[in-house]
């Protein structure tokens, strides 16, 4: 276990000196509702004193989560591409451990970032839940990072080089956004886009939010829609199934040789 | 220097695709052994390691490190073992204390054992001044230091230096001589050796010389130099891999 905390200690380190990185995440988020919060609030009626920017709060916070969980597996590309990687997959720990590392170290950063801008946009949209809602805000905010770290895992391990996971993770991030309910409920979509949704990690961690934070409005088309049980299962799935994926392609790796020998 | 095996390679075999880059090696090296292994770019050298540590699957035949089987074992053998490759595996953005304390974590080394262990290295290998450097500035002579220290910071049994001078100029060359000669006089552990440069397997008790897969030549400088009747091992190396079809000796 000390690899696992050596690995997760340094994904902090990085993650702090790279201070772009760290203001752009806590910033998105306001951008979002600045932006995208004035103009849905002009088309969004709520019959339940629920203003838009409220609706929009577990939505922001999944999408810092998002954000926050994939850019972490980003460094799976970055490590691979420095040669550090090899120096991981060298270490006497299984592969398993490695991808658990890393996905552990999405989970502290997506978590961290969630709990810095919930601090801010909380108060400032004027919901303010109880120690309870709070309690089952953070579990869902740690398990939708570990469930989307995972997933961003799965896919930075196949990945070789950084100008392709951009374009794989613009591919993904926007559909995943869009289909999580973190803008609009989804509950309403036809019904092949409500099948990506339950497909989409994202939701589940929304969802599970919004029961936390919008808990008032229960029962009425902006609160939860799917059972908590259920929200926390999927979430764990997808943890256990995107570290089972990931592992063995983790290993798949060698490099230069490989690659120099096919063209030959 | 003992009897015991350090590195026993029967059959090796690896293919990738089509392209056999690995043929039938069968190769021994013994416990505290200073093992030098040639091959011109491409002869399958880095094949060989990486198989040996594990980081690659061998298609045919088997291979044991430190008295562990490489596939089936791989975890033991990554315990046994240091590995120093061709391009470094620093995190250019973390200092050299943090790489080291990175490293050690990963190899399980308790923080009471590791900080005198680290200290050491880095005052061995003249890099106690630089500890709080990030790696990016750093030459690429101490980086390889650093990449060393690295690989010795668990105390391997066996020592794997993938051409450790590759891309150096020749003063940052010799003087990771000194540090690697030095380390070798310290610790009685196997070191091999893979490179391109002739010249710095003049001091190996073994060398064998790799060709398109195949192993050409094996024995110790003095005696591959003896039988093919040239003064250097450079020339035993040219007229070895010059000539595709000649037969291993052992």
């Amino acid at each position: 276990m000390r690899a696992v905390y050596g690995i997760v200690v340094r994904e902090l380190m990085r993650f702090v000196r790279q201070r772009g990185r760290f203001l752009s995440s806590i910033g998105r988020p306001f951008v979002w509702l600045i932006f995208a919060g004035a103009g849905f609030a002009t088309v969004f009626t709520s019959a339940q004193g629920l203003d838009y920017r409220q609706y929009m709060a577990p939505g922001l916070l999944g999408m810092v989560v998002m954000f926050g969980a994939l850019l972490a597996s980003l460094s799976t590309v970055t490590d691979r591409d420095a040669g550090v990687l090899r120096m991981v997959l060298v270490a006497p720990i299984h592969h398993g451990t490695v991808a658990l590392g890393k996905a552990l170290g999405a989970t502290v950063l997506g978590t961290l970032q969630a709990i810095i801008v919930a601090t801010i946009l909380l108060p400032l949209v004027r919901l303010h839940p109880g120690l309870r809602a709070l309690g089952l805000a953070l579990c869902a905010v740690m398990l939708s990072s570990l469930a989307i770290g995972a997933l961003g895992l799965m896919l930075a391990a196949t990945i070789r080089s950084i100008e392709n996971f951009a374009g794989v993770m613009n591919f993904v991030i926007f559909p995943m956004l869009f289909l999580s309910g973190a803008l609009y409920p989804v509950r309403n979509l036809g019904p092949a886009l409500r099948l990506v949704t339950y497909v989409n990690p994202v939701t589940y961690g929304v969802d599970l939010l919004k029961h936390a934070l919008l808990a008032p409005w229960a029962g009425t088309p902006f609160g939860g829609e799917l059972p908590v049980g259920l929200d926390c299962a999927a979430l764990g799935v997808w943890s256990v199934l995107g570290l089972l994926i990931a592992t063995p392609l983790l290993a798949r790796e060698s490099g230069v040789t490989r690659v120099a020998l096919k063209r030959a | 220097m003992s009897e015991r095996k350090s590195i026993e390679v029967s059959s090796l075999g690896k293919d990738f695709g089509a392209v056999r880059a690995l043929d039938a090696l069968d190769l021994t090296v013994r416990a505290g052994e200073f093992f030098g292994f040639l091959g011109p770019n491409g002869a399958g050298k880095t094949t060989t390691v990486q198989i040996l540590a594990t980081l690659l699957r061998p298609s045919r035949g088997a291979a044991r490190v430190a008295g562990h089987d490489v596939v089936s074992d791989s975890v033991a053998v990554r315990r046994a073992i240091g590995i120093v490759f061709q391009e470094t595996t620093l995190d250019r953005d973390l200092t050299v204390l943090e790489n080291l304390r990175f490293a050690s974590r990963l190899w399980n080394i308790p923080g009471r054992i590791a900080r005198p262990r680290i200290e050491h290295l880095l005052h061995h290998f003249n890099l106690y001044e630089r500890r709080n450097f990030p790696v990016r500035t750093l030459s690429g002579g101490m980086r390889r230091a650093v990449d060393i220290a690295r690989g010795l910071l668990h105390q391997p049994q066996v020592l794997f230096l993938d051409e450790p001078t590759a891309g150096l100029d020749p003063r940052a060359r010799r003087s990771l001589w000194e540090l690697i000669q030095g380390v070798r006089r310290e610790a009685d552990m196997t070191i091999f050796l893979t490179t391109h440069y002739v010249e710095e397997a003049e001091p190996c008790d073994r060398v064998a010389v790799l060709d398109h897969g195949r192993l050409v030549a094996l024995g110790t400088p003095r005696e591959l130099k003896d039988t093919a009747r040239v003064a250097t091992l450079e020339a035993v190396f040219l007229a070895r891999t010059g000539h595709t079809l000649a037969l291993a000796e052992a």
